[in-house]
């Protein structure tokens, strides 16, 4: 780990940035500033040393990073991989990295970021297009959407590194003993639930994330999709949210709480607290990622062996399944990497076939995003949430503009005030219309 | 106008000083020389560390900015991100916040810290491993202790639904679901953790107190608690209304707290000042408007800290500022 | 120590020791609460009903703070904050004396610039620092950290030096200045002992306030990873490693209290004397 960015010790300059003349000098040079060091380059084109900047995926048993940096290393003995540990939050993730990439530093060469950051690092020119270096027919490998997910303004960003969306959990033998089938509407998940609840056959009936979080927005989404509504319009620049939609969709995330179907506190939960409830018998249903199905049958766990996974449910009278909200990350390439050739390599190989077999395997069991290893039936048999994939419906964030961070805030803070009961869904929804407005075209905080 | 002359007055070793001119002899002027070499160092470091980051934020919060790979680009000047930031119910919201949590907290970190310091200045032994005892909270990295908290106040497995249900019989409170008990818990672990710093340093200013003046003024028949108003309190002015200005210097930045234990919610009703300009600049990355809400915590603050230290140096004149 | 004639029902209990008691519980329920949950297992983390006390008793969550290099951490915590600290002393004693004692003029202006940089939000002065840190070659390095961290502990250091400088008594340093001896002398053998106190407080909270720094270790040294760096990277996406942060923390407590108990002997202890009050 140490000495990683040595390179930028290359460029030693006077502290005339101390002036105030100076500083001046240096908002516009700072990026210019520091010469690419190519000779260091060529210097080591025999073997490249490149950093990748990831945060932990998997808590236990062999960490998924390193092996696939093995497995690439194996096979091109000329690239070293740095594993370089980014922070697990990702505001945090996102701070340093906002802070170095814009500082001008050259490493890290590859970085694996979240799949709502496109439109956000793309405006802002934080990573490198891949469009331009890759051609057409290597975008090809990847399932369907997520490469229009992982685009801003006509150009593909990040490489669908591996996918994540929603599932509804539930308990196979409270249902059995309850008689009750896997519910394909919410109005029959709250029904079911807050019936569980009610009888004393388990604490709470439904936990999910309600907590004022990014993950609020993926799961208002879902519901919100199900009403038929979206975001924003086709060029993205405009909002065509659906005020008596969001009406109905915070209608019913409350309700959930005021019917007794999930409790009170479902609105400071993140996935963390709906897990814990989950793995410790104390929830009959639950909305969570695909690494949830794994979790719940790890040691420890009290329901290993009674969990069942289906998609998400819709309102009544729509199409089922619901919608389930698109996660997952994507991989970046530092515009001042000095290795581009060799992060493109990496690239390449985390996305082909091999990579995304070892992902996609036990224990990893992340949803691969190479289309090949996806639909292959030996892939699809090893992991429950794989066999619903098929059948599952997405729906992506409106990340495909420089200001979804705000639109997001707008949605999560107001869905969370309206779970809550501080405010009321009509009035919520109000607000997420006009924060989205006000997000859009730039103006407010 | 008054941070206009502060930013100049940072520079001092070189400032012309308007201040009108008492007639100085040799030896004076000898010992003001020796005192700006020993401040120096400190000055230097300080100047070189910190002037250059805060104009380059003063300068952000006045232009349009735009991050990109190569820096920041400064379109141009505007006062437009004051006036994005002012219109802001987020920003009006979150001054009234964090006005508030800082009113609450440094008033009660005072009372507390100095019931503190007056119990351990009493203690005839044991006091430094009470003092090392007191420490623990205060150095536990903030983030941790917000980890803590949303540990205990978790309504699921925290300990303290445990300790209600207990008591009561009912179910653990969603303590930080609703706005005003998510406040009031946020203070809590604020007091828990701050009190300390506090206690400490009024502690030090205790014993730093000559035992004669306290004797004294108990051998004139003054009860304990007589001499304790009339001696120890207001010697010990100085030292509380440091303590208070740096807690509430603390306490107007609050960011981790909230930043773990609540993120803001419900709603945005916990937001801080400092939050919201992490949140404009770095999950938005809108710079201008970010470094405008920093500007205008510091600006306020200051402001507050300035007014704090005239009806302070008013009441007890030469030992405080210019002595 | 000061001798009281205690009256009433103050004769019978020993209030300073009552008084003790009900902080130590205070403080320590909570810190029982993180010892305690540092030593159960990663399922009884969440169990409900929370365990009182550990159950059995595991040291998984040590084992896991400690494979992620957490000994490099501490030692490049301690590294950073020892010289910050020691830095912070030397400058902040000196200029506290000269501001506190000296006949200097536009100390009001000082002070109050002083003020002004400890009021400036550390978020907006991060990225422009991080450019003069780069420009100079410093970044992941201990004085990347190090110097910051001088700069902006030192305007709360000599305050507050100052304000126990203005606190002591004046006769024997002037009469120290009539003998002739040199300023050096006096600060160092008159003034500085009257200051102790002082000095130990200044000390302890530069020092804590650079072990759980967070936002700029972040950003200028991922190369060197102080502890609040290194934790941060703890656990994974959906999971929040409450023992591992917890073990970290009861780790990263244990300097703080040796130095504590250290320090305060070495600094405050011959105050008591009574020598040094003339």
């Amino acid at each position: 780990m140490r000495g990683r960015r040595t390179s930028a010790r290359a460029g030693r300059r006077s502290l005339r940035a101390l002036t105030v003349g100076g500083m001046l000098a240096t908002v516009g040079m700072a990026g210019v500033g520091l010469a690419p060091s190519s000779q260091a380059a060529v210097a080591h084109a025999k073997s490249t040393t490149i950093t990748w900047w990831a945060s932990p995926i998997n808590t236990s048993g062999p960490d998924l990073r390193t092996t696939l940096i093995k497995a690439f290393e194996k096979t091109h003995p000329n690239i070293t991989v740095k594993l370089e540990t980014a922070p697990t939050d990702e505001n945090t993730n996102q701070t340093d990295l906002v802070t170095t990439l814009s500082g001008g530093a050259k490493t890290p060469d590859v970085v694996m970021g979240d799949v709502v950051w496109p439109g956000l690092f793309g405006a802002h020119g934080l990573a490198l297009p891949l469009s331009k270096y890759l051609p057409k027919s290597f975008f090809k490998r990847f399932a369907p959407g997520l490469v229009a997910g992982a685009s801003y303004n006509g150009q593909v960003y990040g490489a669908p590194f591996f996918q994540d969306q929603g599932f509804l959990y539930y308990r196979k033998d409270l249902l059995a003993a309850a008689h009750m089938s896997v519910p394909r509407t919410w109005e029959q998940l709250r029904a079911d639930a807050a019936k569980l609840a009610k009888e004393n056959k388990v604490k709470y009936g439904f936990v999910w994330q309600g907590a004022s979080y990014e993950g609020g927005t993926c799961d208002f989404m879902e519901y919100y999709g199900d009403t038929g509504a979206s975001v924003l319009n086709a060029t993205d620049k405009g909002s065509v949210f659906n005020v008596a939609a969001a009406t109905k969709a915070l209608s019913f995330m409350r309700s959930l709480v005021t019917s007794g179907a999930s409790p009170g506190a479902v609105d400071t939960f993140q996935e963390p607290q709906a897990m814990t409830a989950f793995a410790d018998g104390q929830a009959a249903f639950m909305r969570n990622w695909d690494y949830a199905f794994s979790t719940s049958q790890a040691k420890g766990s009290k329901v290993i062996g009674k969990v069942g996974v289906a998609p998400l449910p819709t309102f009544a009278g729509r199409p089922y399944p619901g919608y389930s909200t698109i996660g997952g990350w994507n991989l970046y390439i530092n515009p001042h990497s000095t290795h581009v050739q060799a992060d493109l390599t990496f690239i390449k190989f985390i996305t082909g076939v091999q990579a995304q077999t070892i992902e996609a395997r036990p224990p990893f069991s992340e949803i691969p995003t190479n289309q090949a290893v996806r639909t292959n039936p030996a892939i699809k048999h090893l992991n429950p949430p794989f066999a619903v994939l098929a059948q599952t419906k997405l729906i992506s964030r409106p990340a495909q503009t420089p200001n979804y961070p705000k639109i997001s805030q707008a949605i999560y803070a107001n869905a969370n005030s309206a779970i809550s009961g501080s405010t009321s869904p009509a009035k919520a929804a109000a607000a997420i219309a006009s924060g989205i407005k006000a997000a859009l075209s730039s103006s407010g905080l | 106008m008054a941070a206009i002359d502060l930013t100049g007055g940072t520079s001092a070793t070189t400032r012309r000083h308007s201040a009108p001119r008492v007639p100085r002899d040799q030896t004076t002027r000898h010992f003001a020389r020796v005192g700006w070499g020993f401040s120096a160092p400190a000055f230097v470091v300080i100047g070189v560390f910190t002037i250059f980051p805060i104009l380059f934020a003063l300068v952000l919060s006045l232009e349009n900015v735009n991050v990109t790979a190569n820096g920041f680009s400064l379109l141009g000047g505007t006062l437009n991100n004051y006036k994005i930031m002012g219109e802001s119910s987020l920003w009006h919201h979150a001054l009234w916040f964090t006005s508030i949590y800082t009113l609450v907290t440094v008033a009660a970190e005072l009372l507390l810290g100095t019931l503190f310091a007056l119990v351990l200045e009493r203690l005839a032994a044991g006091r430094g491993a009470m003092m090392a005892l007191l420490l623990i909270p205060w150095s536990l990295i903030t983030v941790i202790s917000a980890e803590l908290w949303s540990y205990i106040y978790n309504p699921t497995y925290g300990v303290l639904g445990e300790f209600w249900h207990a008591i009561t019989g009912g179910s653990a409170p969603n303590v930080l679901g609703y706005p005003l008990s998510a406040t009031i818990a946020l203070m809590f672990a604020d007091v828990w953790k701050t009190t300390p710093f506090v206690a400490i340093i009024v502690l030090a200013g205790l014993v730093m107190i000559p035992e004669e003046l306290i004797e004294a003024a108990e051998v004139d028949g003054a009860s304990s608690w007589k001499s304790f108003w009339r001696v120890t309190v207001p010697l010990l002015r100085p030292t509380l209304g440091i303590a208070v200005l740096f807690r509430v210097l603390q306490a107007f930045g609050l960011f981790d707290l909230p930043y773990v234990l609540t993120g803001g919610g419900p709603g945005t009703s916990t937001e801080s000042l400092a939050m919201l300009g992490y949140n404009t600049m770095f999950t938005n990355i809108d710079f201008g408007p970010g470094a405008a809400v920093a500007v205008s915590t510091a600006v306020i603050v200051l402001i507050v800290c300035l007014v704090f230290l005239r009806a302070f140096r008013q009441q007890v004149g030469r030992e405080t500022l210019n002595a | 120590m000061r001798r009281r004639k205690r009256r009433g029902w103050r004769r019978y209990i020993n209030l300073p020791y009552v008084g003790s008691f009900f902080i130590t519980l205070f403080i320590l329920l909570p810190m029982y609460w993180m010892l305690a949950s540092s030593f159960k297992t990663q399922s009884n983390v969440g169990a409900s009903p929370p365990q009182y006390f550990p159950n059995p008793i595991s040291t998984s969550s040590y084992h896991s703070a400690f494979n992620d290099g957490f000994g490099g951490y501490i030692a490049n915590s301690l590294i950073i904050a020892i010289c910050s600290t020691a830095l912070v002393l030397v400058f902040g004693t000196f200029a506290g004396y000269a501001l506190g004692r000296l006949p200097m003029r536009g100390k009001y202006p000082v002070m109050i610039s002083l003020l002004m940089i400890s009021v400036f939000p550390e978020i907006a002065v991060v990225a422009p620092l991080y450019l003069i840190l780069k420009d100079v070659g410093w970044l992941n390095s201990y004085q990347a950290l190090i110097f910051p961290y001088t700069a902006f502990n030192l305007p709360f250091a000599i305050w507050i030096l100052r304000n126990y400088f203005l606190g002591i008594s004046l006769s024997m340093e002037e009469s120290a200045r009539i003998d002739g001896a040199g300023s050096l002398r006096t600060l160092w053998s008159i003034v500085f002992p009257q200051v102790r106190p002082g000095v130990f407080t200044a000390g302890v909270f530069t020092f804590t306030a650079c072990w759980t720094e967070f936002l700029m270790a972040l950003s200028f040294d991922f190369g060197k990873k102080t502890i609040p760096v290194g934790i941060a990277s703890f656990g994974s996406q959906f999971t929040v490693p409450y023992g591992a942060y917890f073990a970290a923390s009861v780790i990263a407590v244990v300097p703080i209290a040796i130095l504590v108990l250290v320090f305060r002997k070495a600094v405050v202890s011959g105050l008591t004397s009574g020598a040094v009050k003339g």
